[in-house]
């Protein structure tokens, strides 16, 4: 057996999953690029993955909930994002995780539903969304090229 | 902050809420991440090498698929550390960590085993058990020991 | 050269820690695993249709990835079917689905159970024939022999030689595997010898077995080939059964291989080496007991009754015990033949023919299958009669010849 060499010792990756009728992955994305201050951000069809120490992880992460905070839901990954491990490219097929997100997906609506009504009950209903940047930046056809060829869901 | 299993262990929903209450979700990605990021000999994809259904006799019997035991390897060690759970039964589309409908029985019976407070519920299927569904988790949460809500 | 693309339906594996030795046994036959993508939709859908409610959810993507390859909506040259040792629900799928998919498509299936100390070694010879099926289809749809070409199959236990002229056993040769290619060379000769040829005349080789690629080198073999697909195409040449349903089955002296042909290409098959209980070992230990030699054993078996000599156990060791109580005990040398026979065939029976759909005829090839009382126990446990053709003893040599003359020049 061959020896393993890991990467990415000592950090953590989270996925960000946004259903929301007013934020896109895309807005998501840009969004946390600004916020990001060194941690990896990787967009995806569902949201993002995010790579980076804990502590700037957790810290990003509290920002990116805030952006709208019952529209945005955070889960732990084992591997780094694009691991060819686990990439569809390199499997010829979906990771078996994936399925699991596709069923759970289906059922965000109603945790959504769930967490604004908790939030009115309690007082503390949370903002809604901020306003979409005012000029929309155009997503470089490169970085569009980049994010077909690493699509790993 | 309590350290609360969840299961499925796949689960996005669980992991967000228990981490959105102020908790420390333990779910399979702690597991296999863990492995992902320790050097030794490679064993594609998951880093499981044919050690851990080893490892796993600590959990089941030899006679016991070495697909349980592998992942009861990832699972016991997590189960150990849990101080509370939250259970949604019938999670019967949670594949790959979650696949094995054996793994999960054993998975069940070791938390009830354990004596931590546990939570059990059932998916929501519309509005209203969407509502009733985080309030009973949060709820759960908030009365854990060293619990609150961050 | 293009990579054979084998879909892995399977449950555990990346569990067991055996994902790389599947990986690296695909890897060393030119072969690539993929894992067929589908969505929850599709596997919702394929449990409902394909009607088997199993609980585990990895077992469900197993089902609706075969469904997939059935319906032809993702590509793939071969399926390998893998699931832990042991686990009932898995077996019960990996079953059907090994049973479903050659039923409904031209894929090959080869299936696997598994544990954390399966290695690639043990997964290549079932790879290698599943890329084979793959990759020369046209190969192995020569139903002919033509030219002048010679086999040799270098087993476990002896070397067999065959030469072969215009679809026409001409020389045969058979030695005991001792040192791997002095056995080579001296079957060679005697084939050579018989059929009055030199080593000159001989237009293309081909080899098999255990040995087949160290004496691949040494004769400069036009075709190196597993013995799973050599062998069923020799069986049914010399049965005659080119086309359609057999099934072949050939107990070896290592390890034994139940395979259910169609038109002379394996569908699905097994290979069964763990106990040497249920190997030609055994029978020549119980003829070495017996006082007879191997080729004595058949009939002398033919003579007795099985049943009258209590056998408690398959092992080799334990059961070798048994029939040495049994001779003291006074039973008498015809029933002991008879139950050792018996003892393998059950074994064999139980253990791998539960894992192919016998379809007759039975053809039963290999040193073994001179037996007779081995081939009358395998009969009767499967209620049919067994057809062992001519030259049963020389199958991998002879399918290694026959396949050969697809290289003699001109063809």
């Amino acid at each position: 057996m061959a020896e393993y060499i890991p990467d990415y010792v000592g950090t953590v990756t989270k996925y960000v999953f946004v259903e929301s009728p007013s934020m896109t992955p895309g807005e998501l994305a840009l969004r946390a690029y600004e916020a990001s201050e060194g941690v990896l951000i990787k967009e995806t069809c569902f949201g993002l993955q995010v790579t980076g120490e804990p502590e700037s992880v957790d810290r990003l992460i509290e920002e990116i909930r805030s952006f709208d905070p019952n529209h945005i839901f955070i889960k732990d990954r084992g591997f780094p994002p694009g691991d060819p491990r686990r990439c569809r490219a390199n499997l010829g097929g979906a990771r078996p995780g994936y399925l699991g997100h596709e069923r759970e997906f289906r059922l965000l609506r109603y945790i959504t539903r769930g967490l604004e009504e908790i939030g009115r009950r309690e007082g503390d209903e949370t903002e809604p969304a901020p306003p979409v940047p005012e000029t929309k930046p155009k997503l470089n056809i490169k970085r569009l090229q980049e994010l077909i060829a690493t699509e790993e869901f | 902050m309590a350290k609360v299993f969840i299961y499925p262990a796949t689960s996005l929903i669980l992991s967000d809420l228990v981490a959105r209450f102020g908790h420390k979700p333990l779910g399979a990605a702690l597991g296999i991440r863990e492995r992902i990021q320790t050097a030794g000999l490679e064993s594609p994809p998951l880093q499981i090498t044919p050690e851990e259904p080893k490892r796993g006799l600590k959990y089941a019997a030899v006679e016991v698929p070495s697909g349980v035991r592998g992942r009861m390897a990832i699972y016991g060690p997590l189960i150990e550390e849990a101080e509370a759970a939250v259970i949604v039964t019938e999670a019967d589309f949670a594949f790959g960590c979650m696949g094995c409908a054996r793994t999960d029985e054993l998975i069940l019976f070791t938390l009830r085993q354990s004596g931590i407070p546990i939570l059990e519920l059932k998916y929501p299927t519309n509005e209203e058990e969407g509502i009733a569904f985080v309030a009973t988790i949060k709820n759960f949460l908030k009365g854990l020991p060293n619990g609150g809500e961050a | 050269m293009k990579k054979v693309r084998i879909a892995q339906l399977s449950c555990g594996a990346e569990y067991s820690g055996v994902q790389k030795e599947i990986y690296d046994a695909a890897e060393s036959v030119g072969a690539e695993v993929f894992f067929p993508d589908i969505a929850l939709a599709d596997v919702e859908r394929a449990v409902k249709k394909f009607g088997l409610d199993v609980k585990s959810a990895d077992l469900k993507l197993m089902i609706a990835r075969a469904m997939a390859l059935v319906d032809g909506k993702i590509d793939a040259d071969g399926v390998f079917i893998g699931t832990c040792f042991r686990c009932a629900e898995a077996a019960i799928v990996r079953n059907e689905l090994r049973r479903y998919i050659p039923e409904n498509s031209k894929l090959s299936v080869v299936s696997y159970s598994f544990t954390e100390r399966t290695t690639a070694g043990t997964l290549l010879t079932r790879m290698e024939a599943l890329t084979t099926i793959a990759r020369r289809r046209a190969l192995l749809a020569r139903e002919e022999q033509t030219g002048i070409t010679m086999g040799v199959d270098s087993g476990s236990s002896t070397t067999k030689a065959v030469v072969m002229k215009d679809n026409q056993i001409v020389g045969t040769g058979w030695h005991p595997t001792t040192e791997v290619l002095a056995s080579a060379e001296n079957a060679v000769t005697d084939a050579l010898a018989m059929a009055g040829l030199t080593r000159e005349d001989i237009q293309a080789v081909g080899t098999t077995g255990y040995g087949r690629f160290l004496i691949g080198k040494h004769f400069g073999a036009d075709l190196v080939q597993e013995e799973l697909t050599v062998n069923s195409k020799g069986a049914v040449y010399l049965a005659g059964h080119q086309r359609g349903a057999s099934t072949v089955i050939d107990i070896g002296g290592m390890d034994n291989k139940a395979i259910s042909v169609i038109d002379g290409i394996p569908g699905t098959f097994t290979m069964g080496g763990i106990c040497a209980g249920a190997s030609g070992r055994f029978l020549e230990m119980t003829a070495k007991r017996l006082g007879v030699d191997i080729t004595e054993l058949g009939p002398l078996a033919m003579k007795g009754m099985g049943k009258n000599v209590p056998m408690n156990s398959y092992c080799i060791v334990f059961g070798t015990q048994s029939l040495v109580n049994a001779l003291a005990a006074g039973s008498s040398r015809e029933d002991v033949a008879a139950a050792a026979c018996h003892s393998v065939a059950e074994q064999v029976f139980e253990q791998q023919l539960q894992e192919v759909d016998i379809k007759e005829p039975v053809i039963m090839v290999g040193g073994t299958s001179l037996i007779e009382g081995l081939v009358h126990a395998m009969g009767e446990l499967l209620q049919t009669r067994v057809v062992v053709p001519p030259y049963s003893q020389y199958i991998g040599a002879v399918g290694s010849a026959l396949l050969a003359s697809g290289f003699v020049k001109g063809e």
